[in-house]
């Protein structure tokens, strides 16, 4: 293993965190095992799944194929970053009221992978949907509910953003 | 009283899954825990001449090195069945958890436990080990023939553990003479892999005082104890097993142990003094885990002019692998149900499960029905072409009824499956089938599968309901939620039948220190037969509460109710929360324990439509659409069933169209990753319809029967039919990849 004593910084659910971990760690272990930050899951290691997706300075990436050392200063969100103040993000609350979530293993990397491409297109065709969610694998689901629940939260953040216009 | 049941109300589990706080087996971390890895055998066959872990027992960081020499050496069996077969049947013990024999590449020679997954996968490498190879066998027609390499003598001389199965009723030799068509096919099936999300993993904790401590992602925490309590010779009531809470998908292949993980990590904590994780990699998932049984079924049905059934003779090869694990039940279930949906005076199958050198094959969702479904399909379908008879209308002709005399064990009790394929055909406008044009490059076809599974059995099921002073609800029971939904559904059951708010309820998850016996979470078995248990409990709780309350009102209980958690008579009301604190406060509890009122099995029923487009060009099935209709006999919560449905329907796509283990020349199987191995994603997802038929069942609870398998068990059956109406041939094998369509289009 390689030997690095410089520090790296980065910006974790909006949260400044340093660490001396070695840069050569795999993103993915670097959450999980360092931070506890359990929520992105591996279920692969090779870039295959999804399921360890998070978002690295707007994109969504597999965590397990990240180099900590390729990503210093980055922004970083993880699913455990999405609720805010004790209200559940759009997608998280129509990933439950779809009925979207069995097992929950894929989920993490799911809503990740769905948060990216909302964040940059708040209305996504489902030809676009379809391609960002390509590489998240579900064996439980069959897709069809995760699918409805990404377009519900589409709706729901239009419905508000519509609101917050009209407020102003 | 009924808010909860029959709404497709939120998961509970939902919540914490999607905010990324839900704990898995791979989320585990105890103070002082090792990591460990496995040494695999490169050779399908073979044995262990010698074995050198020095130098990887001194390398620092290395706490302990199992192998057969210093591991127990008892002989088990990693699935269910060390728990749950009937009593004047003895499980097959034919595996260890290091051995000096491997017959797979993949079996289990060497663990290492860590302080680091790197520092054990350099001890691994320093392991030495020489070899002696020995003749290999991986086609279980060619383990069948007398010169074959034997795997396992001591437990079979011709690889057929268990024997041959057999069902009969009637005659089929007259029978067969007394048909005025009969039709004859031979099917090839391939490996599947459950590829769950989570691999298979365990952490145990041997401790020094001689308890045994193992989160596990098992699907059965309470036969895994059973099971690791014969390995290490101990008093089951020393080990615990526990889900933490949750495990990441399971389909089958962690009914027992998953894998060997739960041993591994045990036997190795047991060297080290200090907990072991055992996480197994995708690779090893893949490689050595159980898969859905591969093999070859062959049919011959016969029929009278006008259409009606009249004799059965079903045959089927099916390859277990290294190992028997569930083998011989997976033999056993495709013959009782692919003889049971039609109506059939005689009937005759037979079927053995036969050792071979790959990977062992073991319990998937469906347990042998969908190869028996595959193949009886193709012939009903090859039956109708015979006779010109509409295959729909052949299927209504014939199919089973409430009282029909079948070979089961258990009665056909209530049937909607004549309503559920009127239901498939009209979802997928059946008048067009036989009608498409046969030219160009693009061909369209549809198709229909009726079909049946099982759920059950509804013995070791218990329910314990316990109220806490605060008047809340806890409920336990032993089995585990691999995703599927349950423990909500308790809850709405427990709720309704009780008599308070959903939220007042709290279920127990998987933990055998404090929820009592129960076999686990498969065989569709969880609604109903725990279903069953937690209906008695909660009738007894409600009595109980009752009872309480009328000396408290003094009134007679008769004219008492209780909702939502307020118990109302004549015009006064008291909460349950005040009868709870109440009783409490004067010595009481109320504690109820239920059990099934019945102990077996009893039939689901569906029927699957299928519409395809097949490109003759490239020899792509593109589905278009795939209509399922299942008689669930009630919905408890109808948005979990749809989703047991759909996931269901898409691994029965991917069995159909391209999920496929292949073994090489050597007897590696090529696909060991996600990558090569090819699952559905969301981009294939063709249109989809549910539709639901509850014609309730009198022996399930609420009438409600479980579901959880049968989504996947008529998906292949109803795509190839839906290709052999678009390209006039029978598929003869799955999955149907585009060379095996443009080979058929050649033919
Ligand atoms: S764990 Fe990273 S893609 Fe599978
Ligand atoms: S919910 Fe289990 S893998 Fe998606």
């Amino acid at each position: 293993m390689q030997e690095h004593t410089d520090i790296l910084r980065f910006i974790i659910n909006g949260r400044e965190i340093y660490t001396q971990a070695p840069h050569d760690m795999m993103l993915s272990d670097f959450l999980r095992d360092q931070l506890f930050l359990t929520g992105t899951k591996k279920g692969c290691g090779k870039g295959e799944c999804g399921a360890c997706t998070v978002i690295v300075n707007g994109d969504a990436v597999n965590s397990c194929m990240i180099l900590l050392g390729k990503v210093n200063g980055a922004i970083i969100e993880t699913i455990e970053g999405l609720e805010k103040d004790g209200k559940l993000h759009p997608l998280q609350e129509s990933f439950v009221q779809k009925g979207a979530v069995q097992c929950g293993f894929c989920t993490p990397g799911m809503i990740m992978s769905a948060k990216a491409l909302l964040d940059r297109n708040d209305n996504p065709s489902k030809e676009e949907i379809r391609e960002a969610l390509g590489g998240n694998i579900c064996r439980c689901t069959g897709y069809v509910k995760i699918e409805q629940a990404v377009e519900a939260a589409v709706e729901e953040i239009r419905k508000n953003a519509g609101k917050e216009t009209k407020d102003e | 009283m009924n808010n909860n049941i029959g709404n497709g109300i939120s998961r509970q589990d939902a919540y914490e899954k999607v905010r990324g706080v839900a704990g898995y087996t791979h989320d585990v971390v105890l103070p002082g825990m090792l990591h460990s890895c496995v040494l695999r055998s490169p050779y399908a066959h073979a044995k262990v001449v010698s074995i050198d872990t020095t130098a990887a027992e001194a390398l620092p960081g290395v706490y302990a090195v199992g192998t057969y020499k210093n591991t127990s050496s008892r002989l088990f069996n990693a699935s269910g069945v060390m728990a749950f077969l009937a009593p004047d049947l003895n499980p097959v013990l034919d595996q260890v958890i290091f051995t000096d024999c491997p017959r797979y590449i993949g079996d289990e020679i060497a663990g290492i436990a860590a302080e680091t997954e790197e520092i054990a996968q350099h001890a691994l490498r320093l392991i030495k080990v020489k070899y002696k190879k020995l003749p290999t066998v991986f086609d279980p027609l060619e383990a069948l023939e007398s010169n074959a390499p034997l795997l396992h003598p001591h437990i079979s001389s011709c690889n057929t553990p268990g024997g041959v199965y057999t069902v009969n009723q009637g005659d089929v030799a007259t029978g067969f003479q007394e048909c005025d068509v009969v039709f004859e096919g031979k099917y090839k099936l391939p490996i599947q892999k459950q590829a769950q999300l989570e691999t298979q993993a365990a952490v145990a904790d041997f401790r020094r005082s001689g308890e045994l401590i193992v989160y596990s992602s098992t699907q059965s925490t309470h036969p895994t104890r059973i099971i690791l309590a014969h390995i290490f010779d101990m008093d089951q009531s020393k080990v615990r097993v526990l889900n933490p809470k949750y495990v990441g998908g399971a389909f089958g292949v962690r009914i027992g142990m998953s894998g060997k993980a739960e041993a591994i990590a045990a036997a190795l904590s047991k060297l080290a003094g200090r907990p072991v994780q055992t996480v197994y990699s995708r690779e090893e998932d893949f490689m050595a885990s159980d898969s859905r049984h591969s093999g070859y079924v062959s049919v011959k049905l016969g029929a009278k002019k006008d259409g009606t059934f009249h004799a059965l003779d079903i045959h089927a090869v099916l390859n277990t692998g290294a190992y028997t694990t569930y083998g011989i039940e997976v033999g056993i279930v495709l013959g009782n149900l692919a003889t049971s949906v039609y109506r059939m005076p005689h009937i005759h199958y037979d079927g053995r499960v036969v050792y071979t050198n790959i990977l062992t094959a073991g319990a998937f969702r469906g347990f042998g029905n969908p190869q028996g479904t595959f193949a009886l399909e193709a012939a009903v379908d090859g039956i109708a072409k015979m006779l010109h008879k509409d295959p729909l209308e052949l299927r209504l002709q014939n199919i089973v009824c409430d009282g029909d005399v079948w070979p089961l064990a258990y009665p056909c009790r209530a049937s909607g499956l004549g309503e559920c394929l009127s239901k498939a055909a009209k979802g997928i406008d059946w008048k067009q089938h036989g009608k498409f044009d046969a030219v160009g490059r693009f061909r369209r076809g549809i198709g229909i599968s009726s079909g049946t599974h099982l759920c059950g059995t509804a013995s070791s099921a218990c329910a314990v309901l316990r109220l806490e002073f605060d008047g809340s609800l806890q409920i336990a029971t032993g089995t585990s939620d691999i995703g599927t939904g349950n423990m909500t559904a308790f809850q709405q059951i427990a709720a309704d039948l009780v008599g308070i708010p959903l939220e007042r309820t709290y279920v127990m998850w998987s933990d055998t220190d404090n929820t009592p016996y129960d076999i686990g979470a498969h065989s569709s078995r969880c609604l109903y037969s725990i279903g069953l248990a937690l209906e008695d409990a909660s009738h007894k709780m409600k009595e109980k509460i009752l009872d309480y309350a009328a000396e408290m009102l003094e009134e007679s209980p008769k004219q008492l109710r209780v909702e939502q958690g307020v118990i109302r008579g004549g015009n006064r009301e008291i909460t349950v929360t005040e009868l709870a604190d109440h009783a409490h406060r004067r010595e009481i509890q109320f504690v109820t324990r239920g059990f099934p009122r019945n102990n077996g099995f009893t039939a689901t029923w569906h029927a699957v439509a299928a519409d395809v487009e097949i490109d003759t060009y490239t020899g792509v099935v593109n589905v278009l659409k795939i209509v399922a209709a299942h008689d669930i006999g009630k919905a408890i919560n109808p948005v979990s069933v749809e989703g047991q449905i759909e996931g269901g329907i898409v691994q029965g796509l991917g069995y159909a169209l391209r999920e496929e283990m292949t073994i090489q020349a050597d007897g590696r199987p090529y696909n060991t990753s996600y990558h090569t191995y090819m699952l559905p994603t969301i981009g294939d997802i063709p249109e989809m319809e549910i539709q639901l038929v509850e014609c309730p069942d009198p022996s399930g609870p609420l009438g409600a029967k479980g579901t959880g398998e049968s989504g996947m068990v008529s998906t292949a059956a109803a795509i190839a039919a839906a290709v052999e109406d678009a390209i006039g041939v029978r598929p003869q094998e799955i999955p149907m990849t585009p060379e095996r369509i443009l080979k058929i289009l050649k033919d």
